[in-house]
C-alpha cells in the first residue's frame, strides 16, 4: 500500500503505486553517466528488480559522472555493473539485481521480460539496435543522451530523452534517427576523440527519463508521455520536439509488419522447457474438477448452465 | 490441480505454487504482450453486436519468442475476426462457429507464422475463467492448428471487461499450460499478474 514507508510521500501515484513499482523490473543499458542515475533513482523510487548490462569495468575517467563511483572502484578496475548493483542495494537492499558484465547483445533473452528498457548508450547505431530490438518484444524504450560539442570558440551542451512505446513513432519517425546520422556516425568510426561527458546534463535528463517510466507505470496525470525532448544544456531548457509531435498521429511505418516482431528465427520450442510434461491423459476429470472449481458444485450440467 | 488450469501463476520457481501449474507440467512463466491498440480493436470487435449469435469471437495471430530459463513470449500482432456469417444459430452456447470460421484461421496460420489464439469475452468485471464448454471445445480445436503450423504454440483466451486469462498449447499430448502475465503495452502500461489486473 502506497503511504507506508518509504513509499508515505508519493502516495499520490496510485494506491497500488509500491506494489507496481517492487513488482517492475528495469533493464538499464550502460551504467555509466545516465545509467547510474537511472539505477541510483529507481531505487530509490521502490522499484524491485534491475537487470544492469554494460560490459566495461570503472576507470578514472568516469569518476566525473558515474554516480556510486570511488577511486577505489577506479583502482580495482571494478566492473560498472557491480558498483551500481552495490549503490542500488545500498538503497533497496530487498531489490533484485541481476547485473551482467558484457553486451547486451550477448544476453538479450534476458530483457525480453523486462517492464521497460533504459538505453543509456553511446552511439546511434547502438540506439538503434536497441530501440529495434525493443520494438520486435513490445518492450517500452526510453533512450537518454548527451554530447559536447565546440562551436567556434566555446562549447555546446544538448541532449535528449525519447519515449520509444510499440504502437507510437519510433525515433526514426520523430527524426531523431535517419540514415544520414547513422552513415555519418559509421564514417566517423575510430575517430570518436575524447567524447567529453559531464555529471549535470546526465543528471537533468535521466531524471527526466525516471519521471516518464513512472509516469508510464503509474501516472500521476493524464497527458501523453513527450515523445522527444530536447535538452540544451547551455540555457537549461528541455523542450518536447515539436516535429517529433508532429509525427504523433502517423502510423509508425518502420516497425509494423510481422516480420517486426517476435522471433524470427522461431524453430519451435527448446527441448528443456517442455520436458518433465505429463500427457494429458485424463481430461474429462480435470474438466469436470474444473466445472467443480468454476462453479462451486460437482454437478456438471449445473455448472454448465451457470456459465453459459 | 484444477486451479492449475484456471487460476494461473507466475512461472518461476519462486513464486509458484504446485497449483498453479498444470498437472505434472514443470512451471513455466508465459509472458503475453499486446498493444494497447489492438487490445482496443480487440474488444471493439468483441462488442459488435451480431444477428443471432449472443457473443462474438476472434482470433489473434502472435509471433512466439524465448524466454531466458525457458518461458516463453508471446506478442500479439493482428486482429483476424470472424465473419458474421461464420457463426451457426445455437441456442445452447453464446457463440457457435462454423466450419468455414476455423478454416479461415488455419489457413491464416498456414500462410504466416504465427500462433492463433481464439479469444472471446466473459461480460463481467475481474479475473475471467474458462467454462466447461470453453475448455472441452479449445481441447478440441487448438491443438489443429499444429496441422498448419506445428512448431508453434497455439492457445485461447477468455476476456472480462478488464482482465483477461489464457491457456497455451506448446506440445501435442502435453496439458496446455497458463499463461502467466498479460501486459498491455500502452500508457500506463498495464498488467494482468496471478489474476489481478492494476
Amino acid at each position: 500500500m502506497a503511504g507506508s514507508g518509504r513509499a508515505a510521500r508519493q502516495s499520490f501515484l496510485g494506491e497500488a503505486s509500491e506494489q507496481i513499482h517492487t513488482a517492475s523490473e528495469v533493464a538499464i543499458v550502460g551504467v555509466c553517466g545516465g545509467g547510474s542515475h537511472i539505477a541510483q533513482q529507481t531505487a530509490h523510487v521502490g522499484v524491485g528488480r534491475f537487470l544492469l548490462l554494460d560490459d566495461d569495468h570503472t576507470d578514472d575517467p568516469n569518476l566525473n559522472r558515474m554516480v556510486g563511483s570511488e577511486p577505489k572502484h577506479a583502482e580495482d578496475k571494478t566492473p560498472k555493473v557491480e558498483v551500481i548493483r552495490d549503490l542500488i542495494l545500498r538503497i533497496n537492499p530487498k531489490a533484485i539485481v541481476r547485473a551482467v558484465g558484457g553486451k547486451w547483445q550477448d544476453h538479450h533473452l534476458l530483457l525480453r521480460d523486462c517492464t521497460a528498457v533504459f538505453g543509456c548508450v553511446d552511439s546511434f547505431l547502438a540506439r538503434e539496435e536497441l530501440e529495434r530490438y525493443c520494438r520486435r518484444f513490445l518492450l517500452p524504450y526510453i533512450d537518454v543522451g548527451m554530447i559536447v560539442t565546440s562551436v567556434g570558440d566555446h562549447y555546446a551542451i544538448s541532449g535528449q530523452v525519447v519515449t520509444s512505446l510499440p504502437g507510437q513513432p519510433c525515433m526514426r519517425c520523430i527524426g531523431f534517427l535517419t540514415d544520414k546520422i547513422l552513415a555519418d556516425e559509421i564514417s566517423r568510426y575510430g575517430a570518436a576523440g575524447s567524447r567529453p561527458q559531464v555529471i549535470w546534463p546526465n543528471g537533468v535528463l535521466s531524471s527526466t527519463a525516471v519521471g516518464l517510466f513512472i509516469q508510464l507505470l503509474t501516472p500521476w496525470h493524464r497527458g501523453e508521455l513527450p515523445l522527444y525532448l530536447e535538452y540544451n544544456g547551455n540555457t537549461s531548457t528541455l523542450t518536447p520536439s515539436r516535429l517529433a509531435e508532429g509525427a504523433r498521429s502517423r502510423p509508425c511505418p518502420h516497425f509494423s509488419g510481422l516480420q517486426d516482431i517476435g522471433d524470427t528465427f522461431w524453430a519451435g520450442f527448446p527441448e528443456n522447457v517442455s520436458r518433465g510434461c505429463a500427457p494429458w491423459t485424463v481430461p474429462k476429470r480435470l474438466l469436470n474438477r474444473a466445472i467443480a472449481w468454476v462453479s462451486g458444485s460437482t454437478n456438471r450440467d449445473q455448472a454448465a448452465i451457470v456459465l453459459r | 490441480m484444477v486451479l492449475a488450469i484456471l487460476a494461473g501463476g507466475r512461472g518461476d520457481a519462486s513464486t509458484s505454487t504446485d497449483a498453479a501449474r498444470p498437472p505434472g507440467c514443470l512451471s513455466m512463466n508465459i509472458h503475453f504482450r499486446i498493444p494497447a491498440k489492438l487490445f482496443k480493436e480487440l474488444h471493439a470487435d468483441l462488442s459488435r453486436p451480431h444477428p443471432h449469435a449472443f457473443e462474438r469471437v476472434a482470433f489473434l495471430p502472435s509471433r512466439p519468442a524465448a524466454l531466458h530459463g525457458g518461458g516463453l513470449l508471446l506478442v500479439a500482432h493482428a486482429l483476424h475476426p470472424v465473419a458474421d456469417d461464420d457463426y451457426e444459430p445455437s441456442t445452447t452456447v453464446g457463440a457457435l462457429l462454423r466450419g468455414a470460421a476455423f478454416r479461415k484461421a488455419l489457413q491464416y496460420a498456414y500462410n504466416q507464422p504465427v500462433s492463433m489464439f481464439h479469444v472471446h469475452r466473459h461480460e463481467h468485471k475481474g479475473q475471467p475463467r474458462f467454462s466447461y464448454v470453453d475448455l472441452q471445445e479449445s481441447a478440441k480445436f487448438v491443438p489443429d492448428f499444429w496441422k498448419v503450423r506445428p512448431q508453434h504454440p497455439h492457445g485461447t483466451i477468455v476476456l472480462s471487461q478488464n482482465s483477461a486469462f489464457g491457456l497455451v498449447w506448446y506440445q501435442a499430448g502435453r496439458a496446455p499450460a497458463p499463461i502467466s502475465k498479460f501486459t498491455l503495452v500502452a500508457h500506463p502500461l498495464r498488467e494482468v499478474n496471478h489474476g489481478g489486473i492494476r
